[in-house]
């Protein structure tokens, strides 16, 4: 019995559970792969943690912290298998779920739907108040008609209830007053105040953020009730902590209330793994890029820091080029890490349209029947099938041998549905497969960084996911990315980045004044409260006051714009010159994300938002033994297809576990390890670093 | 890979690089709408998204557009060609752009402005325009009788300033005399001019990633492929207008009022659908009129676009592949192609009901594609008044949706736009934090679905309410007799109703009006719900039942226009007295 101290981390995907554990000390990973358990989650997760301790031998007791991403938040709303949930706003606002955004989601489509609002009209009501943009009492509330609707909603046994007030993010009252008869009603109800959840204005959005937290929150409570119950009966005492959307953890209590900021709890994990994989090796600006089965995800990385985005829609569908279609889904202003998700993966299917052009996507093969080469009665085209044929991938070692995957079946499908239709051999059609998936993964690369303003050089990419790596190389390439840095085990990239990353609190306030007419008094007092609600939760999840550190932004935009960006408020007391700092600092943010900005225009404050963040200590990855030069890695030599070499090239194959720090590899190679496969382009090299990642340069 | 631009070797199309340059193209525009919407400062431009952006060739033929107003189209096909032949290639350099507005010379209404930047590529040896990248905003107001331009005029002249094609930007720069000569004019004086530095914005970002295209891909190998996208466009246009019944097919319909007289205007349309190629005829319409409803040739154009657009493969790009296989004949002197001086603000209302009437002629034949009728008109809402707290003029400019109509299997979407027209709505928190103005009302309109198997969509409300200031309100729409079609047994929507002091001494107004409000006035702008598709007596009992439980028809209206009888709990159906209630109506 030893007294090490261990981390798991639990990543429910849509077809495997994955786990990791990490010794504190060592650094030292076990991993472990399970099926997931769409009926119940749960089950999943428990079976994968339970298996990690008993493969490591590891007591429940010697658990420090268990962190868990999960897309069951995401799941009910898309299946919607959502709570019965009520909506309370203003009088004569009550259809503004129903309205939302007033347009069409596909502009040219004839057969189109408006999204089903999650609380149908019957259970939304309006009650008489009335506030004015500054917060001030037009109309008092009436608090009877309140009750009445409180035992209406109580009559037709609702499990939550969201509180949208018009103008609630200035004044909160009329909110809190409505929160509370609630609950006196009907104490067993769970309630989202939308003044609570995001107090910005725009109403829908901010009523559309509440509703997506009600409607799931019942779901997710008993989800990781059932989940915390098992755990504490197994002995487990650990910290239980879920990965929001903005790559911040919190605790599974706080989860329970807020789910609505664990959306995007699955993604932001790859996206963490992603930053701490390159800061490791003292990199700051990275593009993660994590392709899986379905869909390929890309985030940008600058200082340490990925970019969030307010302006997310949930259940939203992927396109295959340049992202979600507008208006698709139901958006929330919580933050979510600012990812572009396209519908490219693994799994998507190449046809040729009826003007007789190559396409790739967004239809996908997904688990079932999947690629043609896994031979389970799929007969389309996929991505996987062409990177088979092209050599790229070994028939008898995919997921380390556990799928078989069959070359003629690949060959069938695209020689009959790309090759013959547009008169070109097998392995150019193969190869234009890989190009034009290619091409919309560069595509959406230069969305998350020249378009917005980012030079991609500046950057490295880290490829993750099943299929990142087979492609990740050429996209560096082409989008002239200087350093490709490939993690060890790439397939749970993503279940790493649970274990490495903070406890986080965002609270904002929509404050609209001048920066130049502001005080600076004033402005701290917003600030000081905010950063009071973030400590409070901090100190609720045990955080001790040392570990704690709070960063404080403001939303600015010239007078007259509507939308903002962010600026970071330098830290200590708030003085004059910090204002002043804020007028600045917009002038250079607006010159890099829209090429020119207006040094002459008043500047004024949206919203202050304070970031509380309590630290966890990275662990340390385990260090590979010193390299005896990569010959001896190499398992056998295969013809793999380069278009730059003008065709099929003989190439080594390397062991990725006999690999060691030092070892070089010059491209065309590739590199095999179970979960994954790593294609080094010729004109490229890879040198293997301490910690076992593959490093690779254009030569 | 970089060409000198004096390549003789003919190119072999390699269809993998096609597809690469093809998704760029529309990536650069999509990447020029992004710069546009994210650094505008109106609410019509950033957030209802009232813009969009074109690439057109050296032959001024378009390329690739982004995804946002379908309205916009007709401007790419007619007004860029015209503005930049006008002014002259050989008088543009690079870093210079033009702009223009002028809707007799090709454009729409006086607040659709458009800024062309001709793309030059350096390694090109003739120093010739590579290409056009254009942005088109709606601006909040471009002066005129009204604020936000909008009104019932005689002339063009009275709708704001027209901008013949000027150079705005030379070599890179903002032009300060024309900018401040057009601002002169503008009333809403913060918003517009960062709407214009928005629009230069967006074109020199695009300018920026078409030039490194020819880097990345060679100058004229670019060029063919582009050249090569229309082509492919133009088959698969082709291939797909096969695939429709052949044959001429007719309707007609009236919109309400011409915002001076009461005497409805005729509008015709004609659709006559060739083996490859569609052509559009609006003969037979009404002159053109002293009052607002008259559409440019553009305004017609785009309408004509946008239905032949819906009615094929929605992944079909448009560009002048698409447009080169249908053709617009709209007698000039009419309402469908005004001449000068006639206004045009009110354009929109025959664009959109033309739309309405293609899909009407071709209903007998593609039942299973049209809807039946829909909102179409704009509902155009402008408001000014002088801040009583910053002394500013402001000006607000929005358009509120309306009922769709019922398809074949699915219902009409209540309170959505229509047709060509996509933009969304101001949050009422954001109009009331800018301007001096309350939203008091925003919902469905009960009862105001056009019954039908398939129902029509509600209508929408939207109280404006102002109570410290004497605005200016003007509506532009229509409908204000009767609501749109059903189709095959469905009846028709609601109508839409404009009135001022709802509840008080409240007054109808018209469609098409300009009112000086006093403070405490309000105005209700009550759209039109869509029209049924389908017998409404053969509705499915149970979702007419769920619009009842929702409140979006009365018990007793499911009665008499269903014939469906839910009991006294308002949650079930009376089974017996259903089957009563429909066995009696055959």
């Amino acid at each position: 019995m030893t007294t090490e101290k261990y981390r798991i981390g639990i990543d429910t995907g849509g077809t495997f559970t994955d786990g990791v554990l990490i010794n504190e000390l060592t650094g030292e990973i076990q991993i472990t792969k399970v099926p997931s358990t769409p009926d119940d989650p749960s089950r999943g997760f428990l079976n994968a943690a339970a298996r990690l301790l008993r493969e490591a031998s590891v007591e429940p007791k010697q658990v420090s912290y268990v962190v868990h991403g999960t897309t069951v938040a995401t799941n009910a709303i898309i299946e919607g298998n959502i709570a019965r949930t009520g909506f309370i706003t203003t009088e004569g606002f009550r259809d503004m779920l129903e309205i939302a955004r007033q347009i069409r989601p596909s502009l040219y489509d004839l057969q189109f739907e408006k999204p089903r609002p999650l609380v149908p009209r019957y259970l939304c009501f309006g009650v008489p108040e009335r506030l004015n943009a500054l917060g001030e009492v037009i109309a008092p509330l009436d608090e009877d008609a309140v009750r009445i609707v409180a035992l209406k909603l109580k009559d037709e046994g609702v499990e939550a209830v969201s509180v949208c007030l018009l103008h609630s993010y200035a004044n909160q009252d009329h909110e809190q007053r409505i929160g509370k008869i609630l609950h006196e009603v009907m104490p067993d109800v769970a309630i989202s105040l939308s003044s609570e959840i995001v107090p910005e204005f725009r109403e829908y959005f901010r009523a559309s953020t509440a509703v997506v937290n009600s409607s799931i929150r019942p779901i997710v409570d008993r989800y990781l009730g059932s989940i915390e119950e098992r755990l504490r009966a197994d002995g487990l005492e650990a910290e239980l902590l879920v990965m929001q959307s903005n790559g911040g953890v919190y605790t599974f209590e706080a989860a329970r209330e807020r789910p609505v900021y664990m959306v995007e709890s699955g993604p932001a994990a790859g996206v963490i793994a992603a930053s701490y994989v390159a800061e490791a090796i003292g990199e700051f600006n990275v593009l993660s890029f994590d392709m899986g089965g379905t869909t390929t995800k890309v985030a940008l990385i600058q200082d340490g820091e990925p970019k969030i985005t307010k302006e997310y829609e949930v259940g939203a569908t992927a396109g295959a080029d340049t992202g979600a279609g507008r208006g698709s889904g139901y958006p929330i202003k919580t933050p979510v890490i600012d990812l572009v998700e396209i519908g490219a993966g693994g799994g998507s299917i190449a046809w040729v349209d009826p003007g007789g052009v190559l396409r790739v996507g967004p239809r996908s093969a997904g688990a079932v029947p999947g690629p043609a080469c896994y031979g389970q009665g799929g007969t389309e085209p996929t991505i996987t099938d062409a990177n088979l044929i092209l050599g790229r991938l070994n028939p008898d070692y995919f997921l380390g041998g556990e799928v078989l995957l069959h070359i003629e079946q690949a060959e069938k499908a695209i020689m009959s549905r790309c090759a013959e239709p547009l008169g070109l051999t097998l392995l150019e059609a193969a190869n234009g497969i890989v190009e034009i998936a290619n091409s919309a993964m560069v595509n959406a690369l230069r969305l998350i960084s020249v378009q917005r303003g980012f030079d991609p050089r500046d950057f490295v990419l880290v490829g993750f996911g099943g299929a990142g790596p087979v492609h990740a190389t050429k996209l560096a390439m082409d989008t002239d990315v200087p350093l490709t840095i490939i993690p060890m085990s790439p397939g749970i990239t993503s279940a790493l980045g649970l274990l490495v990353t903070d406890l986080k609190h965002e609270n904002s306030r929509t404050r609209i004044n001048r920066v130049a007419n502001s005080v600076p008094r004033e402005v701290e007092a917003i600030l000081d409260e905010l950063e009071a609600l973030g400590r409070g939760a901090l100190e609720k999840e045990g955080v001790l006051e040392s570990e704690m550190d709070f960063e404080r932004h403001a939303d600015v935009r010239y007078v007259g714009q509507s939308y903002e960006l962010s600026v970071e408020l330098a830290a200590g007391t708030i003085t004059q010159a910090t204002l002043d700092g804020v007028t600045a600092d917009y002038h250079v943010a607006h010159e890099q994300a829209y090429g020119h900005n207006a040094p002459e225009e008043p500047v004024e404050f949206v919203n202050m938002r304070v970031t509380g963040r309590g630290k966890i200590a990275r662990p340390n990855l385990k260090k590979v033994a010193r390299g005896k030069g990569s010959d001896g890695a190499i398992k056998e030599t295969r013809d793999v297809y380069f278009s730059e070499s003008g065709g099929l090239v003989s190439t080594p194959i390397f062991d990725r576990y006999r690999l060691g720090e030092g070892d070089l590899i010059a491209g065309p190679a590739i590199v095999e390890e179970v979960d994954s496969t790593t294609v080094i382009h010729p004109g490229t090299s890879a040198k293997i670093d301490m910690v076992g990642n593959l490093l690779i340069r254009s030569v | 890979m970089k060409s000198t631009g004096q390549s003789t070797e003919p190119i072999a199309l390699d269809p993998i690089r096609f597809e690469v340059i093809r998704s760029a193209l529309t990536a650069i525009t999509e990447e020029m709408a992004a710069t546009l919407r994210r650094s505008a400062y109106s609410t019509n431009v950033k957030t209802r998204q009232d813009f969009s952006c074109a690439f057109l060739d050296s032959e001024l033929r378009v390329v690739a557009q982004a995804f946002t107003q379908p309205v916009h189209l007709g401007s790419f096909v007619e007004l860029i060609p015209r503005a930049v032949r006008s002014y002259r290639v050989e008088n543009m350099g690079p870093g210079d752009m033009i702009l223009v507005n002028d809707p007799h010379a090709g454009g729409t209404h006086l607040n659709d402005i458009t800024l062309i930047a001709p793309v030059y590529y350096p390694g090109d040896p003739a120093g010739q325009p590579a290409g056009y990248l254009a942005t088109l905003a709606h601006h909040v107001d471009v002066g005129g009788g009204a604020p936000a331009s909008l009104g019932a005029f005689q002339e063009i002249y009275q709708e704001g300033i027209i901008i013949p094609p000027v150079k705005f930007v030379e070599g890179g720069e903002i032009v300060s005399d024309i900018f401040t000569l057009v601002m002169a004019q503008v009333r809403s004086k913060r918003e517009t001019p960062g709407d214009f530095r928005a629009q230069v914005s967006a074109n020199l970002i695009g300018t920026r990633r078409v030039i490194s295209l020819f880097d990345q891909y060679g100058y004229d190998e670019t060029l063919f492929y582009m050249n090569e996208l229309l082509e492919y466009t133009s088959r698969r246009t082709r291939a797909e207008i096969a695939g429709l019944p052949n044959g001429t097919y007719k309707a007609e319909g009236f919109l309400d009022s011409d915002g001076f007289t009461d005497k409805v205007v005729k509008l015709v349309i004609e659709v006559r659908i060739e083996e490859n190629e569609v052509f559009f005829d609006t003969t037979g319409s009404d002159p053109q009129r002293r009052a607002p409803v008259n559409s440019t040739f553009a305004m017609t154009f785009s309408g004509c676009a946008y239905a032949l657009r819906a009615l094929l493969d929605k992944d079909l790009p448009v560009n002048d592949g698409f447009y080169r296989n249908m053709k617009v004949h709209a007698p000039i002197g009419t309402v469908t192609h005004v001449a000068p001086p006639g206004p045009v603000v009110g354009g929109w209302e025959t664009e959109d009901r033309l739309n309405d009437l293609i899909f009407l002629a071709l209903s007998d034949a593609m039942p299973d594609r049209v809807p039946a009728g829909t909102k179409a008109m704009q509902c155009q809402v402008g408001i000014g008044a002088i801040d009583p707290v910053d002394g500013e003029y402001k000006c607000t400019y929005e358009a509120i949706a309306g009922g769709y109509g019922g398809r074949m299997t699915l219902d009409g979407p209540d309170a959505v736009q229509a047709h060509g027209q996509n933009t969304e709505n101001a949050p009422a928190e954001e109009t009331e934090a800018k301007h001096p103005m309350r939203i008091a009302r925003y919902e469905l309109i009960e009862n105001s679905e056009g019954p039908g198997r398939q129902r029509g969509g509600l209508g929408l409300r939207r109280d404006y309410e102002f109570p410290d200031v004497a605005a200016k309100f003007t509506i532009l729409a229509d409908r204000e007799i009767s609501g749109p079609w059903g189709l095959f047994g469905g009846k028709a929507g609601r109508k839409a109703y404009y009135i001022l002091n709802p509840g008080r001494e409240a007054t109808e107004l018209g469609s098409k009006v300009t009112l000086q409000l006093k403070p405490g006035d309000v105005i209700s702008y009550q759209t039109c719900g869509g029209g049924g598709y389908g017998n409404p007596f053969e509705r499915e009992p149970s979702q007419v039942l769920d619009d009842v439980i929702n409140g979006k028809v009365s018990v007793e209206r499911a009665r008499t226009e269903y014939g469906v009888e839910i009991d006294s709990t308002g949650r079930d159906i009376d089974e017996s007295a259903t089957r009563r209630l429909r066995e009696a109506a055959q």
